[in-house]
């Protein structure tokens, strides 16, 4: 029997349809075989697709928005992807949706911050539904290296510790090379023809 | 190497958590309160279950004004995030309505402003004004940018779907 989930949020609504896989022993109100979707976002066009297309949003926005909490948003997705978003100035993304139709140019949405909160949230409500039995392949959230969080700093302040220690390291070398050499003892008047003979003990 | 998502939090994951709850109560009047209730929702009762359990954890935020020594531990740390993300939860429409560009810029601008009147208050409560990154938090002009990164980070780890999110994120290595 055919199943409908629907998540609302202020700018978006997201209705997947779906039935329950029978061969695996699915109960009646599960959905393990999406059969389409709609995406409704306020002042903008519907979108709907199959479960790849949905998977694609998926995969694409939740991972930016993993980035984004560490405030080192990057784009997502590349031209021969479904799917593609990248940061579009402050508060400011844009979501590019290629459609498996030939000769149908992408669809551009920019979202502010809100909207893709509303967004993720949705989608969030949708992977986190028990009534959802349907593995989505979704990469492990992962801490970030210090080397992808490092374009978050301005290049000033980034390079300041390395320069004041070049800076450090090479005045302290220079004050090293200056500081005069002590130099060598005078021999003692009388022994300069025998300097290496030791006195013989008395 | 990805540093290890089961070490306990580093120390600037520590402050960002503790800023984000301090967000949530400055949203909230009664966010100390609400705190103790979902403490008690979530099933937390038996280790933050009084107003002293909680402050005892979220003092070892070094910006703290009185600071606790040692690292705390990857329990009492994801039970501070499931907080987080349940007060998130909570006060979305807030947050939403912070982030969004679609509202009038005077309205906007009076939400920001009463968030942030409320914030400075907490913060020169609560924490070390001779630190820094507090001070430049407090800075009308220096701080904007991280106080609405941290509102942003709270909208987008509202609810249980953004846990694993937020922790990762906050497990995130020094830059």
């Amino acid at each position: 029997m055919k199943q409908t989930l629907r998540f609302d949020q202020i700018s978006c609504r997201l209705q997947v349809e779906g039935v329950p896989d029978v061969s695996t022993g699915q109960g009646g109100n599960a959905i393990g075989i999406i059969t389409g979707w709609t995406l409704q976002w306020a002042g903008r066009p519907e979108l709907e697709g199959r479960k790849e297309h949905l998977l694609a949003l998926i995969q694409t926005v939740l991972p930016y928005a993993r980035r984004l909490i560490s405030d080192a948003a990057e784009a997502i997705g590349s031209g021969s992807d479904p799917v593609e978003i990248r940061p579009a100035g402050v508060g400011s993304h844009r979501l590019l949706l290629r459609s498996s139709q030939p000769d149908t140019p992408p669809l551009d949405v920019q979202l502010d911050d809100a909207e893709l909160a509303d967004l993720v949230r949705v989608l969030d409500q949708l992977r986190t539904d028990p009534r959802l039995q349907l593995s989505l392949e979704l990469p492990p959230a992962l801490p970030l290296r210090a080397r992808e969080l490092s374009d978050r700093i301005p290049r000033r302040q980034r390079l300041a510790a390395p320069a004041a220690a070049v800076l450090a390291l090479a005045v302290s070398s220079t004050a090293a090379l200056l500081w005069p050499t002590p130099s060598p003892p005078t021999a003692p008047q009388g022994r300069a023809d025998n300097p290496g003979k030791l006195n013989t003990p008395r | 190497m990805a540093p290890d998502p089961a070490a306990p939090l580093p120390r600037r994951g520590l402050e960002r958590l503790d800023l984000m709850l301090l967000c949530a109560e400055a949203l909230d009047l009664n966010g100390a309160e609400a705190m103790l209730w979902l403490c008690q929702d979530l099933g937390l009762g038996d280790r933050l279950g009084s107003r002293v359990d909680l402050w005892k954890r979220r003092c070892h935020n070094p910006l703290r004004r009185h600071v606790r020594r040692g690292s705390l531990g990857v329990d009492d740390t994801d039970a501070l995030i499931r907080i987080l993300c349940s007060q998130a939860d909570r006060l979305y429409p807030l947050l939403r309505a912070l982030l969004s560009s679609t509202e009038p810029p005077a309205m906007a601008q009076q939400r920001w402003g009463l968030f942030e009147e409320r914030l400075g208050e907490l913060l020169r409560d609560r924490m070390n004004l001779r630190r820094v990154a507090v001070q430049r938090l407090l800075d009308a002009e220096d701080g904007a940018a991280q106080r609405r990164q941290l509102v942003r980070a709270m909208a987008l780890a509202a609810g249980s779907g953004g846990f694993d999110r937020l922790k990762a994120s906050l497990m995130d290595a020094a830059a």
